[in-house]
């Protein structure tokens, strides 16, 4: 019953967050907060996709922008060769970041800890030197793109942009938080905590993390897609930019990884504070404010801001019971 | 005893107040722009941004445009093409900038070209190349000397023609603006029957080059043509050293990028002798306009303090040329409507401190100001004699010319 309660609350709440997004779009004339709610969401969605595979499971991967610039220039292919519209570039982007998870999926039959992440960088490099190669998306030079006219009831393409990557943040949120209450994410658990006895105990690791690593791609790969868009332009070098691993991974660690609502937490904490400081310190001192509070998380909070918190939920609970 | 301070204070803020208010009764013009300050396009980007800086405290001291002062919103993009849309979106819409100019380079200018020809605003370009071509928006005015795409390939190949070349060789790094260089330069090979016997094109992280410039010396071209980044602009001149390149190359360089730099030229020092490169201002006695020596003057000066390249020909008097241009057009037009501004700044001729400057329709250069100039003399480790004159003497264009090509490279060395 209480599991109940607590999914209808979860679904209210997901309902209130997108007619929420959706009446910004059309009320709020200035264009300025969808550029930056874009970026912020978007790290959202791929803070959250990270952490299926390296919060739940504990593989730490270091390739989110080998996933994310797969999702961008599978959009830029294909809008290039058949024009087409937004959600099929998405869709597409999802089955190919997923195709590519089961291949990282594989690596870890053989790879742990930290040998895994080195293979998860080496991938984002091979990935990019093909790219940059292939003269149809622009090659080295980067391609600038054009968008189509913007669809009803939206004004602005950006504005449609936002509203779309809120779409992909629930998505992702909502298989995250079904991962985590469920045998899968059970299993991941098991496995983080110790892969070998997880074994021996019967729970099927290789197939949980191929399934983890495939849903964290196509999720990661489908937050990228609509980058080609917002960009109008997509070029190696930014596309599969490392501070896309870093950030996502910085910002569920700050979070907190044991629960789907740390990432988010986190996401939008560092997301914000990124945003507000390349408008107002910008200068060589954004980078240092970012370090200085990444430092004081990890000596302050291990476990994230939901660690921080946790403490507290645990108390009210039992004094309940 | 307090009371009176108090009432000094205030009298002394009164005064003041009293005597600016004609600057201040009316808001300060606002210039928005991002600018790379960290990040691999860093050092360019500050060196682009002092020469703005200079240009602003120049107009504000001869009481700025239209009577208002000049302010400069910047923000940094970390050199990156994923946070300018952002940025300049927050300009346009929430600092509500009068005016804008581009980031330096390339990669960060290109996500903004669509917002600034949805939005029909001015954007003054900073050194991106070909970026308007596709996307064909009729208010940018790129401020960098290139010209028309090809020009550049073209004037290399002029020299080495001139010098007895019949067939190129290509050295070329896979990275954006290299391979731009290397398309347009096959281009206009294959326009003049020019054979290409070795067109290799390397990884961006390559530091070893002795086995590729074996092989290039192995298929023994008149021309040798490289595009290349810093470190690789480097490694490619030390292993010439090491390996030699053969009597046959009559002319070497083109597009390497890094060359242009003080800390770089500094570095290589002898090494460079022989190599004839691209560049945008030197100091030789054809590039002073009206201005430059004040101009580089005051760079002088303030580089030591805000940390950039000591010699700042590259970049810097390009940002004060930008913001000559903006003052011309601002005055002519006596408004800030961006239609009219743009309208002036295709239909007249600039005088800046990098020469006249007049644009095409697509708003690059009506001609390619681009130099082509030659190492000679060049001594090791020591910087200051890159501020005297002869030591790249200008080849190409021949307005601006101050010397021949030496001929062969191998002769040019010595």
């Amino acid at each position: 019953m209480n599991k109940r309660n607590h999914s209808i609350a979860f679904w209210a709440a997901v309902v209130v967050f997108l007619v929420a997004v959706l009446s910004m779009t059309q009320i709020v004339r200035n264009e300025y907060p969808f550029f930056a709610g874009y970026v912020i969401l978007q790290f959202i969605a791929l803070a959250v996709a990270w952490s299926i595979l390296g919060g739940y499971a504990g593989y730490v991967n270091f390739g989110t922008n080998a996933f994310f610039g797969v999702g961008v220039y599978t959009a830029v292919a294909l809008f290039k060769a058949t024009g087409a519209p937004l959600a099929v570039q998405i869709a597409a982007a999802a089955v190919v970041g997923m195709t590519l998870g089961f291949g990282v999926g594989l690596l870890t039959l053989r790879m742990r800890g930290i040998f895994f992440s080195i293979a998860t960088i080496a991938l984002a490099i091979i990935i990019e030197t093909f790219v940059m190669n292939w003269r149809f998306v622009g090659g080295a030079a980067g391609i600038q793109i054009q968008r189509p006219p913007v669809m009803a009831p939206f004004d602005s393409y950006v504005k449609m942009l936002f509203f779309v990557q809120a779409i992909l943040v629930v998505i992702a949120i909502a298989i995250a938080r079904y991962i985590q209450n469920s045998r899968i994410g059970r299993g991941l658990q098991a496995l983080r905590d110790d892969e070998l006895a997880a074994e021996c105990t019967g729970v099927p690791t290789l197939k949980l993390k191929l399934i983890a690593c495939m849903i964290s791609g196509a999720l990661i790969s489908a937050a990228g897609a609509p980058a080609a868009m917002y960009l109008q332009y997509a070029d190696p070098s930014s596309a599969f930019n490392l501070s896309y691993s870093v950030s996502a991974l910085a910002m569920a660690l700050i979070g907190g990884t044991a629960h789907w609502i740390g990432p988010v937490l986190g996401a939008i904490l560092l997301g914000s504070t990124q945003q507000l400081l390349a408008v107002t310190i910008s200068s060589e001192v954004n980078v240092l404010v970012l370090g200085i509070m990444l430092v004081l998380f990890v000596v302050g909070a291990p476990k994230g801001i939901i660690g921080l918190l946790r403490p507290r939920y645990r108390l009210r609970a039992g004094g309940k019971q | 005893m307090k009371r009176r301070t108090f009432l000094g204070g205030a009298m002394a803020v009164a005064v003041v107040g009293y005597g600016s208010s004609t600057l201040a009764q009316q808001p300060p013009i606002k210039i928005g722009m991002s600018m790379p300050q960290t990040g691999g396009l860093a050092g360019g980007g500050k060196a682009s941004l002092l020469g703005i800086e200079i240009w602003r405290d120049d107009v504000n001291a001869k009481g700025g445009l239209l009577g208002r002062k000049v302010e400069l919103v910047v923000y940094d993009d970390k050199s990156s093409a994923s946070e300018t849309p952002a940025i300049y979106a927050k300009l346009v819409d929430v600092d509500k900038v009068d005016l804008l100019f581009a980031p330096y380079a390339t990669v960060p200018t290109a996500p903004i070209m669509p917002f600034v020809k949805q939005r029909g605003l001015l954007l003054m370009g900073n050194f991106s190349f070909q970026v308007n071509s596709k996307v064909g928006h009729d208010m940018w005015f790129n401020n960098a000397p290139w010209g028309p795409a090809d020009s550049w390939a073209a004037s290399f190949l002029d020299l080495a023609q001139k010098a007895g070349g019949k067939n190129m060789a290509l050295l070329t790094a896979d990275q954006e603006f290299a391979q731009n260089l290397a398309l347009t330069a096959r281009d206009v090979a294959k326009k003049r029957n020019i054979p290409i016997v070795f067109d290799q094109v390397y990884p961006p992280n390559t530091v070893e080059f002795s086995s590729i410039v074996r092989a290039l010396k192995a298929a023994k071209p008149d021309i040798v043509y490289v595009a290349s980044y810093p470190p690789d602009s480097a490694g490619i001149l030390r292993a010439v050293n090491e390996i030699g390149i053969g009597d046959s190359v009559k002319i070497f360089g083109g597009g390497m990028v890094g060359l242009q730099f003080a800390a770089v030229m500094s570095n290589l020092g002898s090494l460079l002798n022989g190599v004839v490169n691209y560049n945008t201002w030197l100091p030789e006695k054809s590039m002073y306009f009206d201005g430059t020596k004040e101009f580089f003057d005051k760079y002088t000066k303030r580089a030591v303090e805000a940390k950039v390249d000591p010699l700042g020909y590259y970049l810097a008097p390009f940002g004060y040329a930008m913001g000559q241009m903006i003052e011309a057009a601002v005055g002519a037009t006596k408004s800030l409507d961006q239609k009219g501004i743009a309208k002036y700044l295709r239909e007249n001729e600039h005088k800046t401190i990098v020469g006249p400057i007049a644009f095409s329709a697509d708003g690059e250069r009506k001609e390619t100001a681009t130099l082509q100039a030659q190492f000679r003399g060049v001594k090791d480790k020591d910087i200051e004699q890159f501020r005297s004159s002869g030591r790249q003497v200008i080849l190409f264009p021949d307005k601006l010319k101050t010397g021949d090509l030496i001929s062969p490279f191998e002769a040019a060395r010595n």
